[in-house]
């Protein structure tokens, strides 16, 4: 306590492209005027410059290999199904062989390990920059592509279910603070970490009126991960019926909308059991913190949903899809 | 610590090491570990025998089959004349209905591994307890029970591990079996007396945590006894990974304990090269080697935000998470996935890692480094967090011996303990890598942290070590058949400890796996926590768990 700071040195953090004076709500900044310590400028104390990333009101800091999702193209694929044959959690299925073939592909199943990519010998499956893929109804998250044929052919309007007249309710409700309840359903625990850094300074959920809550008694919306195992299942529920309507779902991760990795276990129900309520299904293994920014803002109105029918937009990661 | 709390009324007194395995009460489990006190070495060469002596290992085969009279002896003997320690139990479906229980003991100069086997004829299936001898062996016992229908003789707890009430055939037996039915419901252990009174928590916890179920038995603030029953992330992992080609199970090994899928993905890659004698370029090891470390340091940045922030400091937290995400940031810039998942195979790497994001995978780690070392100096200075880590959540060093925790809670407990070092696998089998354990004596949450702290900066050193090394290219092809049927065993220092995977894969037309068994650190540190928190204060609970950060689906899988 006594030396205030002197012959520290400074973390070299390099700063994201954000600006650093953009956020004034990030708890780093707040922390340099009430810490118990002198305070300390950027340069000789502990607590360098802002890192909050700017998404979602920026755009996203994607870097190296990250944020990859599998995309299909039918026109190139030969319909051989060494994409099928790769996929760990037959996200992929293939009916028929060669050029005809059907192809079906579940962003909610997909565990983003690549090796569709890896298997495909025509390029047809491609690796894209790409993670906005939450939807508010599942339908939205299956492509369905004849091989051969064209991405016209397969595009057809969202499968959105949730009423326009809902989803403005929930806009109306909570996009001025949103209270989350996170809820385990016997995940692997590679959600949590990405659910957790969404209250690190490079996330800060806090800062979009968004924050995490300790019962669900005080909760608009409930965060479920996991496949849903027989164990939690009733704990699931009494923590369901124990958040007071209304209310809405977030389901995160392959597990929570499909039983992922687990799905053919009979220890699992594999995934969130449909329910009345309106919901936000968000895939990924586990779904990147900006994924689960997206998703809230989806459930909150505030961004349009992108996938729709399976199909990614257009242009993605700056270039032409088609 | 420990020893100053005021036990519950059901303890029994200690077990004595020679006592006779008929005749015993039913005491609750954790009541033995406290025992043994001083081990007599004589005793134990005297009364084991029929055990197995060092002559015998060192001739014998790699798999020692022993007949199920002398089972016990022979495991007493191991562990405690030859001074080996249990890594894990498992069970399997021989022909016509047996199952066979395997051991896997490490010790030795170089932690060398014994497996011990001993078969159980299908009808009977009785195996007599480890216990009170051997507390490790409670879980292992617990589970073979529940999933292999394995009757314990002589067992102090039968209750369920996993399973829950709903539950009544052994899901691993052949015939499987739905789970179904309702069987009588978990029995904790209760206190009695003035004043006295129990807190339940969770399963669903108040954070963004796994569930689990604490039963505390408190007295004005202080915790006079802790149960924790888990299972509530049961998943029936291993029996997924039957029937599946090796090149399949990947994710199902990084989803073991998901905040350690590259180490479960390595421990997985490395029984099945070990059990098909896969070659794997040293390119690719030294690859593995700088994930290995990448996720370590993630990891452990993680645990020391989170004591920090349950001291209450949470610009301090916010700090060390800053530092966490760019060790996060660094692993997705080599392999596409901020946990490091789909890269690790077996036979190597599913695809090189880019060689042009080495500078800025260098610059993390130097950020990390630097990070780190302004925050701790900062944090050795505040009176009001270390006041709240010294002393807090002792575990001694004959719990943690009694236990067999593995990891950085060993090593603050003075069990100095590092398969990296006494068992060179994969990327530290090479010479050149020297690897620096930090260990405590203390046992307490600021060994922990202090421990913890000086595992992050050895973490970055050794990352940027691999990173010079040049490294990735992808791996060798595993073989769709070879002659030789037999268990590979990968054991790797995962961030939380000893991450092990025994497996047996067979001809089936091609190469299937048809045995799986994982054993998360976890597995053996959940006890830990209920050492630990004995006689402390119930706000103290969270530094705790936080300083153990044990895995719920690691243990449940």
């Amino acid at each position: 306590m006594s030396d205030g700071g002197s012959g520290r040195s400074a973390p070299s953090r390099t700063e994201p492209n954000g600006d650093p004076e953009a956020n004034p709500s990030s708890p780093v900044r707040a922390a340099r005027s009430t810490s118990s310590s002198p305070p300390r400028d950027a340069t000789s104390g502990i607590f360098g410059p802002c890192t909050t990333k700017a998404y979602p009101q920026g755009p996203a800091e994607l870097a190296g290999m990250g944020a990859r999702t599998p995309w299909h193209d039918p026109g190139v694929c030969g319909g051989t199904g060494a994409c099928a044959r790769a996929c760990p959690t037959e996200a992929i299925t293939i009916e028929g062989t060669g050029r005809g073939a059907r192809l079906r592909l579940d962003y909610g199943a997909c565990v983003f390990c690549r090796k569709c990519v890896d298997a495909c010998p025509t390029g047809a499956m491609r690796a894209v920059r790409f993670f906005e893929l939450a939807v508010r109804s599942k339908d939205d998250l299956v492509a369905s592509h004849v091989a051969g044929g064209t991405l016209a052919a397969s595009a057809a309007p969202s499968r959105d279910k949730v009423s326009r007249e809902i989803r403005e309710r929930i806009s109306r409700l909570f996009s001025g603070s949103l209270a989350v309840r996170a809820v385990d359903a016997g995940s692997c625990n590679g959600c949590e970490v990405e659910v957790s850094a969404l209250s690190w300074p490079a996330y800060d959920a806090e800062r979009l009126g968004i924050h995490f809550v300790a019962s669900p008694r005080h909760a608009d919306a409930l965060l479920v991960t996991g496949p849903v195992n027989r164990n939690m299942r009733l704990a699931l529920q009494k923590t369901l019926d124990a958040t007071p309507d209304p209310k809405f779902l977030v389901i995160a991760g392959a597990c929570g909308i499909s039983g992922g990795p687990f799905r053919r276990s009979k220890e699992v129900e594999g995934g969130v059991p449909p329910s009345d309520l309106p919901s936000v299904w968000v895939p990924g293994c586990p779904p990147r913190p900006e994924a689960l920014l997206y998703a809230f803002w989806l459930a909150l109105g505030r961004v349009e949903q992108q996938l729709k029918n399976g199909e990614l937009p257009p242009k993605v990661g700056g270039s032409s899809l088609r | 610590m420990s020893e100053g709390a005021p036990d519950h009324g059901s303890e029994t007194p200690l077990p004595t090491a020679t006592r006779s395995q008929g005749g015993r009460t039913a005491p609750p489990p954790r009541s033995q570990v406290d025992g043994p006190g001083a081990r007599d070495e004589r005793k134990w060469v005297a009364a084991a025998r029929g055990g197995l002596t060092l002559e015998e290992l060192e001739e014998g085969p790699w798999e020692v089959v022993v007949a199920l009279e002398r089972w016990r002896p022979s495991v007493l003997s191991l562990v405690h004349a030859l001074r080996f320690r249990l890594a894990t139990l498992w069970g399997e479906n021989a022909h016509d209905g047996d199952v066979e229980v395997h051991g896997i003991f490490l010790g030795g100069a170089e932690c060398r591994g014994v497996h011990l086997r001993v078969d159980l004829p299908g009808a009977a299936r009785k195996l007599p307890s480890l216990l009170p001898d051997l507390p490790t062996a409670l879980y292992f016992e617990r589970e073979l029970s529940e999933m292999f229908g394995v009757t314990i003789l002589a067992s102090p707890d039968t209750r369920p591990l996993l399973l829950h009430e709903r539950h009544t055939a052994p899901p691993m037996l052949p015939a499987g079996g739905e789970p179904t039915g309702v069987r009588a419901p978990f029995g904790f252990a209760r206190t009695e007396g003035e004043g006295v009174y129990e807190i339940p928590v969770g399963p669903v916890h108040a954070g963004v945590i796994e569930p689990g179920h604490f039963r505390f038995q408190v007295r004005g603030e202080e915790i006079l006894n802790l149960e924790v029953r888990l299972g509530y992330t049961h998943k029936g992992t291993e029996r997924l990974f039957e029937g599946l080609e090796p090149s399949q199970a990947t994710i199902l090994a990084e989803s073991i304990s998901g905040d350690m899928s590259v180490a479960g993905a390595t421990a997985y890659a490395l029984a099945v090269e070990d059990a098909l004698r896969v070659p794997v370029p040293p390119a690719a090891q030294s690859t593995r080697g700088l994930l290995l470390e990448l996720e370590r340091a993630a990891f452990l940045m993680g645990d020391v935000a989170g004591i920090i922030l349950d001291v209450g400091y949470a610009a301090g937290a916010a700090e060390a998470n800053v530092l966490r995400e760019q060790a996060y940031g660094a692993l997705e810039l080599l392999t596409g996935s901020r946990l490091g998942r789909g890269t690790v195979v077996p036979g190597g790497l599913a695809r090189p890692v880019p060689t042009e994001a080495r500078a800025e995978v260098e610059r993390s780690l130097e950020g990390v480094r630097r990070g780190l070392a302004g925050l701790i100096d900062h944090v050795h200075d505040q009176p009001s967090i270390m006041d709240r880590l010294r002393g807090t959540g002792v575990i001694s060093l004959e719990v943690a011996e009694a236990l067999g925790l593995v990891g950085p809670a060993a090593r603050a407990s003075g069990l100095d303990r590092d398969v990296r070092r006494d068992r060179p696998y994969g990327p530290y089998a090479h010479e050149r890598v020297r690897v620096r354990v930090a260990s405590r004596s203390e046992g307490d949450v600021e060994g922990r942290f202090e421990v913890k702290v000086a595992e992050v900066l050895e973490a970055c050193r050794l990352a940027r070590h691999f990173l010079g090394e040049g490294g990735s290219t992808s791996g060798s092809p595993i073989p769709s058949r070879s002659a030789q049927t037999r268990h590979g065993l990968g054991i790797v220092e995962s961030p939380r400890g000893e991450f092990l995977v025994a497996l047996r894969a067979s001809e089936q037309g091609k190469r299937v796996l048809t045995r799986v068994h994982v054993r998360d650190p976890s597995f053996l540190n959940w006890p830990a926590i209920e050492y630990a928190v004995r006689g402390n204060i119930v706000p103290d609970f969270p530094l705790c768990n936080k300083s153990l950060n044990l895995s719920y689906s690691g243990f449940d899988r």
